[in-house]
């Protein structure tokens, strides 16, 4: 399902300054796509537009613009059409548990149960949500006494068993240790090439390893659209976000005058360890 | 200046969190502790500032035990930044919130004012002075939680997850904060998942897996010696991974790294 985002400007009450200011793009149906965002920049007011949070319909609308879900105006889809078209996971877990449930597997069931789907596909759902997440062994636990990376597992694992169109994820690993991330970086990867996926991020790393299109949001609004060396090679985002470690090691090399001008400077450590060999290489 | 021995602690009807961990830390130093999801270190954080008391074993928190000193009495001691900043702030503005503390230790007039400007100053909040905590966003309240512990000018400083969800010049913020408070002889606990912040940060590395300490070492031997970073379940920095594939010196950041690149490749 594809999601827009159109001319969008969007003020808290009160504010001196817009914080969504003429924010326009396009996402289709199945992209992997990571917003990348400086402090401040609007993230988190936009994840919300995406979710559906916003407009709340009466006191929080757009000056301007709007979000269009699958075609349709976000502002026509009643809240189980919503929860269908789009899940959101936003970065304090806590905050989005149900409260109704006293363990982490009637967590995980608790939408699909709203949706009022057969018992079967509620259990299959769910199984398949904990596996994704590395949540087997605590299905039995009670979500508030979780770890803090735990209930954040237990937020996106809720979510994913809701099988939306367009998963919303606000620094879903930022909390995660090496192993459960790269247990849902793999699931993230294998996810229906028909679900859309949208990661917002204030570091650069994490999304590297999913998505495929990347989108630079400063000020409110999109200033850079492209692959991953596209916009981490942006004026902007490299003022804004730095840069990864090894492109930082390999650019104080270049700086000292020993980085071949036609090598492109790495980003990981996978591309890293062929382009510091070609730049020794060159130095004979 | 912080001393943990034999501390062993479970929640009820729950297992064993945390099994007789024993480590010492002194003025000045930064550690880090680190492990899985569901490791115990934020249940330790909790201990060392006395929100939890251990089932056996002791605390000690520049002199006093946390088991038989008050919380409050404690707080003059021991700061916590939490995981989650909106969990510890309740004032109605940003100086009220930081003022809060001091006000706490007998502070008034113009040593309190004195005092809270410096720490807005500090944490780049002096334009957000009169705003309402929570009309800010993550990163700018992470600073007011920050601010608010900095204002009671503890001997030692906890945090929790202390670079989550800030971005690079935030980082760089925060950093030099921290090596600040550490250069006047603070002594720093930090829980982290972000191994470059680590790396950058950290003199010494507390590794807890399965409720037990697996290793208490220098930072660049923890990370060094895979074994102890693989049964904590850490990642080793991108920078010292691209040292040891490349037969380099061992590297802990992208300036080391670049510095035994160019010594190894120098002509």
């Amino acid at each position: 399902m594809a999601l827009i985002v159109d001319e969008l400007v969007f003020r808290f009450p009160g504010a001196p300054a817009p914080v969504l200011n003429g924010c326009t793009f396009a996402i289709g149906g199945g992209e992997r796509v990571a917003i990348l965002a400086p402090n401040g920049a609007g993230k988190t007011t936009l994840a919300r537009w995406m979710a559906g949070l916003l407009p709340d319909g009466g006191f929080l609308n757009a000056e301007r613009g709007g979000v269009r879900i699958g075609g349709l105006p976000a502002t026509s889809f009643t809240a189980s059409q919503r929860a269908v078209a789009v899940q959101f996971v936003g970065q304090v877990p806590a905050q989005q548990m149900s409260g109704a449930a006293f363990t982490v597997y009637e967590e995980l069931a608790f939408g699909p149960c709203n949706l009022a789907l057969p018992r079967a596909e509620v259990r299959e759902r769910v199984d398949r949500a904990l596996a994704m997440c590395n949540l087997e062994h605590l299905a039995g636990r009670d979500p508030f006494s979780l770890s803090g990376g735990e209930q954040q597992r237990v937020s996106i694992a809720s979510a994913l068993a809701m099988r939306p169109s367009i998963l919303v994820l606000d620094e879903p690993t930022s909390n995660l240790d090496p192993e459960s991330r790269d247990a849902l970086i793999a699931h993230l990867r294998a996810l229906p090439d028909d679900m859309t996926l949208i990661v917002l991020e204030v570091a650069l790393r994490p999304s590297l390893a999913f998505a495929e299109r990347f989108l630079l949001l400063d000020g409110g609004a999109i200033v850079a659209d492209g692959t991953a060396d596209d916009v981490m090679r942006h004026p902007r985002c490299v003022a804004l976000l730095g840069t990864t470690a090894i492109r930082a090691a390999a650019a104080q090399i270049r700086d000292a005058g020993k980085w071949p001008a036609a090598l492109r400077l790495p980003l990981l450590v996978d591309d890293g360890r062929v382009a510091f060999r070609e730049a020794a290489d060159a130095l004979g | 200046m912080l001393s943990v021995d034999a501390v062993t602690f479970a929640y009820p009807n729950a297992g064993v969190v945390l099994d007789d961990i024993t480590f010492e830390a002194s003025a000045s130093n930064v550690l880090a502790i680190v492990g899985r999801n569901g490791a115990g270190k934020s249940t330790l954080l909790r201990l060392l500032n006395g929100l939890l008391t251990p089932q056996s074993g002791a605390i000690g928190v520049n002199g006093c035990s946390t088991v038989t000193t008050p919380v409050h009495l404690l707080a003059r001691h021991i700061g916590t930044v939490f995981q989650a900043p909106e969990q510890q702030i309740f004032n109605p503005t940003v100086r009220a919130e930081i003022a809060f503390g001091p006000i706490q230790l007998g502070l008034t007039g113009r040593d309190l004012a004195e005092r809270v400007d410096a720490v807005l100053e500090r944490t780049n909040l002096s334009d957000h002075a009169a705003s309402h905590p929570l009309d800010l966003d993550q990163a700018t309240l992470r600073f007011v939680a920050l601010g608010s512990v900095l204002a009671m000018r503890p001997p030692i400083l906890l945090l929790d997850e202390p670079q989550r969800g800030l971005d690079a010049r935030a980082i760089v913020r925060l950093a030099s904060i921290l090596r600040e408070e550490s250069s006047r002889g603070t002594c720093i606990v930090l829980v982290c998942h972000d191994m470059e912040f680590v790396a950058a940060m950290a003199d010494r590395v507390i590794a807890l897996a399965d409720g037990r300490l697996v290793a208490d070492r220098s930072t660049l031997d923890f990370f060094a010696s895979a074994d102890a970073a693989h049964a904590a379940g850490v990642e080793i920095p991108d920078s010292l991974a691209l040292a040891v594939e490349l037969e380099l010196e061992p590297a802990l950041t992208p300036a080391a790294l670049a510095r035994v690149w160019l010594r190894a490749h120098a002509r």
